[in-house]
This record gives structure tokens, sequence and C-alpha cells, in this order.
């Protein structure tokens, strides 16, 4: 299924965009986007523990199911203010 | 009448005078506002120079949180009247106000003042924006350190 990702701060810098639409199995998990988006972008390796996963707009836990169709947003901790 | 609640993410200047008259109701007796702005000298921790700070937000994201932060203020703080949250991005330089919560109340002594620390507390741990230091030494992005739990 195809999945829309965001990429903010940090994230983008080590990405090089903004957006990427992305194939992906049905039932990956965020965990596993994470670990197969740190291959191919190994430049987010130091970091690969502090990324943050907001699905739809709403914070997401490793162990969750990417839903079909979603948009998922990749960041780092905040720093707004 | 009904206890306002202003949520915005703005690329203009912060118009304190106008957002203080928003939150402020007849029966308002006691505003609590706080604003953070670019420091451009910093002496605790590493001391260094800021130039500018360049901030971007997930926007939808973003005002979803920010309305949750106002919706945690009221159910901690019910005499609250009014809540002002904004947060301005884009290029921004030192001395300039980069966010302001305000918090308004009948009296000062029902939590106002805890009430707007709490807002920009928050805001600072789950509201998706960012800044990028630039600085004479170059740019770094600032990251915070709080990691939200998942519906946080």
């Amino acid at each position: 299924m195809k999945i829309k990702i965001l990429f903010f701060a940090t994230l983008r810098d080590y990405v090089g965009a903004k957006t990427i639409e992305l194939e992906i199995p049905a039932g990956t998990t965020v965990l596993g986007l994470k670990e197969s988006l740190v291959r191919s972008f190994p430049r987010m390796i130091p970091s690969q523990n502090f990324i943050l996963t907001a699905i739809n707009g709403e914070y997401a836990a490793d162990q969750q199911v990417i839903p079909q169709g979603s948009e998922i947003a990749l960041f780092p901790p905040v720093s707004g203010g | 009448m009904d206890n306002p609640t202003i949520i915005s993410i703005t690329e203009t200047e912060l118009d304190l005078d106008a957002l203080m008259r928003s939150v402020t109701l007849s029966s308002t007796g006691a505003a609590v506002v706080f604003t953070g702005m670019v420091r451009g000298i910093t002496d605790r921790a590493e001391p260094h120079k800021t130039l500018y700070l360049e901030y971007e937000a997930y926007q939808p994201m973003a005002e979803a949180k920010m309305r949750q932060v106002a919706a945690e203020i009221r159910t901690r703080w019910p005499s609250v009247e009014g809540i002002a949250i904004v947060q301005r991005i884009g290029r921004l330089y030192p001395r300039t106000p980069t966010v302001l919560i305000a918090c308004t109340a009948a009296h000062r002594d029902t939590g106002v003042f805890e009430a707007a620390r709490y807002g920009i507390d928050r805001l600072k741990e789950i509201v998706p924006v960012w800044k990028k230091e630039v600085g004479p030494e170059g740019q770094t992005w600032v990251e915070g350190e709080y990691i939200p739990q998942k519906g946080e």
C-alpha cells in the first residue's frame, strides 16, 4: 500500500525532501517503517532512537500498525516557543 | 459570554495589545502573558551569539496540539476565562517575540499564573514546531528532549 511521509527539521535535511510517497507492505509498524527509512538514509542513524512519529496528526507508538492511506510525519523532539 | 480560545500560527508580527483585548471579558480582572523572544546573546550553559532563528511548523498538527494545550489548561484551571496561544514562524531576529501565551481570569489568585506557565511548558513538549539557530559559526537545529506518548 502507498503512504505519504512528511519530514521536518533535521529529518528533512537527512532525507533531502519534505515529503515522499512510499510503497509499504500491509501490516508495517511504525518501528518497521523507521528501520527501513534508516537503511535508506543512513544519516538518520545517530538520531534513530529519538525520531517522533505522527499518524494523521496524532503521536504514534512504535508497535502501531500503519493504516492504509495515512499521512505519516517524522520529526525530532519539538523545539518551538 | 463564551470563554474565548485564540489559537494561531502566523508569519506576521505578534500584536500583543490586540491579543490581550481578544481574551479580556467584562468579568476579567487578571491576565498573565508570557512571550518568548529571540535571544541574541546567550550566557547560560554554552555561551554563544545568535543572528536569527528560522521556525517551521507541521501546521495542521501544531494547531490541533495548541488546541489540546488550551483544553488541558481549562481542565486543570476551570476558572481561566480567555486563552491565547500564538506561535510565530519564519525567520525571526533577536528581540522579536516568537510565541505568546495569555490566560485571563477574574482574579489573580485563581491559578492563572500557573495556567500560563503550563501553557508554554506544554507547548514546548507536544506542539510540532522547530527552530534552526543561525549564528556567526554556522547553523544548527534546536531539538527538544520530550518524547510524547501515543495519543498525547
